[in-house]
């Protein structure tokens, strides 16, 4: 008995070990750690991550002279998304930056004890996420609502709904329904919502719009939506439905247009901002969240031409070319 | 370094309320529940709907308790009186689990700073003057999870709960007590997703968040949890399930810390929960076949 409860001693003080100098190990640099939570592997978020790097080297700051960076994906997986932001915390990040809602809402919680500052890229609604009062601040990629109704308005002058596909469960989607419905009467549009509980519902949810016989779809920046867009425009293309994206990455995937954020510039402006937080200028608590206010037409002339959309003069010349 | 033990240590803690209700469904009844990964996310849809419209941190406890209850109950009438296989009758029951939560908490809600939790009441203040949160987290999850293992332990020796261990081990003899094995399968999968749906809401409150996902692969990481506790414990009779259990969470939180500190994958996660759940199956069968017994993991 004595010899067991040895052994399991021994077990548990192997397991303890083991974690410290594991820590011990980790801590070892001595440059402020910037703890980069990035919630799913998708381009657009892999855009705000590269984006914001860069944003520091613009602004002045050198990896591995200025500051050092720990980036963790948490996979979409919550429980993993706390456990990386509590992490930071543990680890005394000097900044803690959460990529997508969860993200950020994740490190904010687990920064709240030492008042770790928090940078978020890419949260649609901060008010929402209870991200604007504390020791947090960051950038906001609401979707530019009005100018992507105008943009369909020019490019289907005929079009009367518009089918949305989005996650039940996303506050972001959520809310951008609800401005979609509030606005889209002025331009003449019905919206035809149809939300999913999962991901796996997306395919049917597709059919169903298509049932509908909407004239178009319009993207949200809903992460379960997007990340299964190539199925999506697989049913569209077939039933001859354009498709319009809510950024760079899905017009480049086949959407026909777009009026969205560029994440990589919004991560630059994030980095830019954080670098100033990392140099005493300013403290996060007293920078206000920073919406994107610039946002660029973007087009897929080959899905236009395939989809027989038609596109004025004027959109054409002022848009970016995001052909494959 | 202490915080980053004490952050793992907490975390362990809080989720023995997890492996307190897998060691009951999984261990004593031999029932594997997929109720948990619907009724942990139900636990936290009642308790950030409640904490945002003001209801007290404490209050939300028994009734997100009593949701879970509900939930293991439906399970339990679904497998017992439709006679459903007891594997589907928690996959059904966590399905419907799912739309449920959604309808409850909105769409994944956010328990802002200003809200108190149990982990940041006045009443702690006053108690613990100037303990650090971090501090106060590790007090409080320690409380919560050695009180419930006590509760547990007291109720295990009732006669109630000697019918439970019954009606898992030996059902021949739950039957010629004339006692219903029916009975005692819903009563503890109502006990066991209370258990679980208490743990969903202190998770909501320490994380200040309730998401439609949090319970995806609840089940599997209780599971790892309890069976790497019973596998250290296994030769030492005169230790409880329920310290296996407790010791079992602190353990796998800690194997898990110890993965991001490493700076693995977290892709690769879940592959290496899977690999040293089956390492743990293999030693204990290998171990068995040695000497010849032939008792279950």
């Amino acid at each position: 008995m004595k010899n067991q409860m040895k052994k399991i001693f021994s077990l548990l003080a192997a397991a303890i070990l083991l974690l410290s100098s594991l820590a011990l190990f980790s801590c070892e640099k001595t440059l402020p750690v910037i703890g980069i939570n990035q919630y799913a592997q998708h381009p657009s978020l892999d855009n705000c991550r590269t984006g914001f790097l860069a944003g520091l080297a613009e602004a002045g700051l050198t990896e591995g002279k200025d500051f050092s960076v720990d980036v963790q994906n948490a996979g979409a997986d919550d429980n993993l998304n706390a456990q990386i932001a509590s992490t930071f915390a543990s680890k005394n990040a000097a900044l803690m930056v959460g990529i997508a809602t969860p993200s950020a809402m994740a490190c904010f919680n687990a920064a709240e004890e030492k008042d770790i500052p928090v940078v978020f890229i890419a949260v649609t609604d901060p008010a929402a996420a209870s991200l604007t009062e504390g020791n947090v601040t960051g950038t906001s990629d609401r979707l530019p609502v009005t100018a992507q109704l105008e943009l369909i308005r020019k490019l289907q002058p005929d079009a009367k709904t518009i089918g949305i596909l989005y996650t039940l469960s996303e506050p972001n989607s959520v809310s951008a329904i609800a401005e979609y419905k509030e606005k889209a009467p002025s331009y003449g549009f019905t919206i035809e919502a149809v939300g999913v509980a999962a991901q796996s519902e997306v395919p049917l949810a597709t059919d169903s719009l298509i049932a509908k016989k909407v004239d178009c779809f319009s993207n949200l920046t809903d992460n379960g939506v997007v990340d299964v867009l190539d199925s999506i425009l697989e049913k569209t293309n077939a039933a001859g439905i354009p498709v319009y994206g809510s950024e760079v990455e899905q017009v480049k995937k086949g959407c026909v247009a777009s009026a969205g954020i560029d994440y990589y510039k919004l991560g630059i402006q994030t980095g830019k901002l954080a670098a100033r937080i990392l140099r005493r200028e300013a403290k996060a608590a007293d920078i206000p969240f920073e919406a994107v206010t610039e946002y660029e037409i973007y087009l897929n002339e080959t899905a236009c031409g395939e989809l027989d959309v038609s596109v004025p003069a004027d959109v054409a010349a002022s848009a970016v070319k995001a052909d494959a | 370094m202490l915080d980053v033990l004490i952050s793992a240590l907490t975390q362990g803690l809080i989720y023995a309320l997890l492996c307190y209700g897998l060691l009951i469904s999984y261990k004593i009844l031999d029932f594997p529940d997929l109720t948990v990964d619907g009724s942990f996310p139900l636990g936290a849809a009642v308790t950030a709907l409640l904490i945002t419209n003001g209801v007290h941190p404490l209050l939300t406890l028994p009734v997100a308790m009593l949701a879970g209850a509900l939930a293991g109950l439906a399970t339990g009438l679904i497998h017992v009186c439709l006679k459903v296989r007891d594997l589907l009758a928690g996959i059904i029951t966590m399905t419907a689990l799912f739309s449920i939560d959604l309808k409850i908490a909105g769409s994944n809600l956010p328990i802002p700073r200003g809200v108190d939790t149990l982990f940041t009441l006045p009443a702690l203040d006053a108690l613990l003057g100037s303990v650090s949160l971090s501090g106060k987290k590790l007090i409080v999850s320690f409380v919560i999870a050695l009180l419930f293992k006590f509760l547990l332990d007291l109720y295990f020796r009732t006669g109630s709960g000697m019918l439970l261990r019954a009606a898992g081990d030996n059902p021949v003899l739950v039957t010629s007590l004339a006692k219903s094995e029916g009975k005692a399968k819903i009563l503890g999968l109502v006990l066991s997703n209370s258990l679980v749906a208490l743990c969903g809401a202190v998770v909501c409150q320490e994380q200040r968040s309730f998401s439609s996902t949090m319970g995806t692969g609840q089940m599997v990481l209780g599971l790892a949890s309890v069976i790497i506790g019973l596998t250290v414990f296994k030769k030492l009779s005169f230790v409880k399930l329920t310290t296996a259990a407790l010791v079992g969470s602190i353990l796998y939180k800690f194997c898990i810390q110890a993965a991001i500190l490493a700076g693995l994958d977290p892709s690769l996660l879940k592959l290496i929960t899977a690999v040293l759940f089956l390492a743990i199956l293999a030693v204990g069968s290998f171990e068995r076949r040695r000497k010849g017994g032939g008792a279950r993991a």
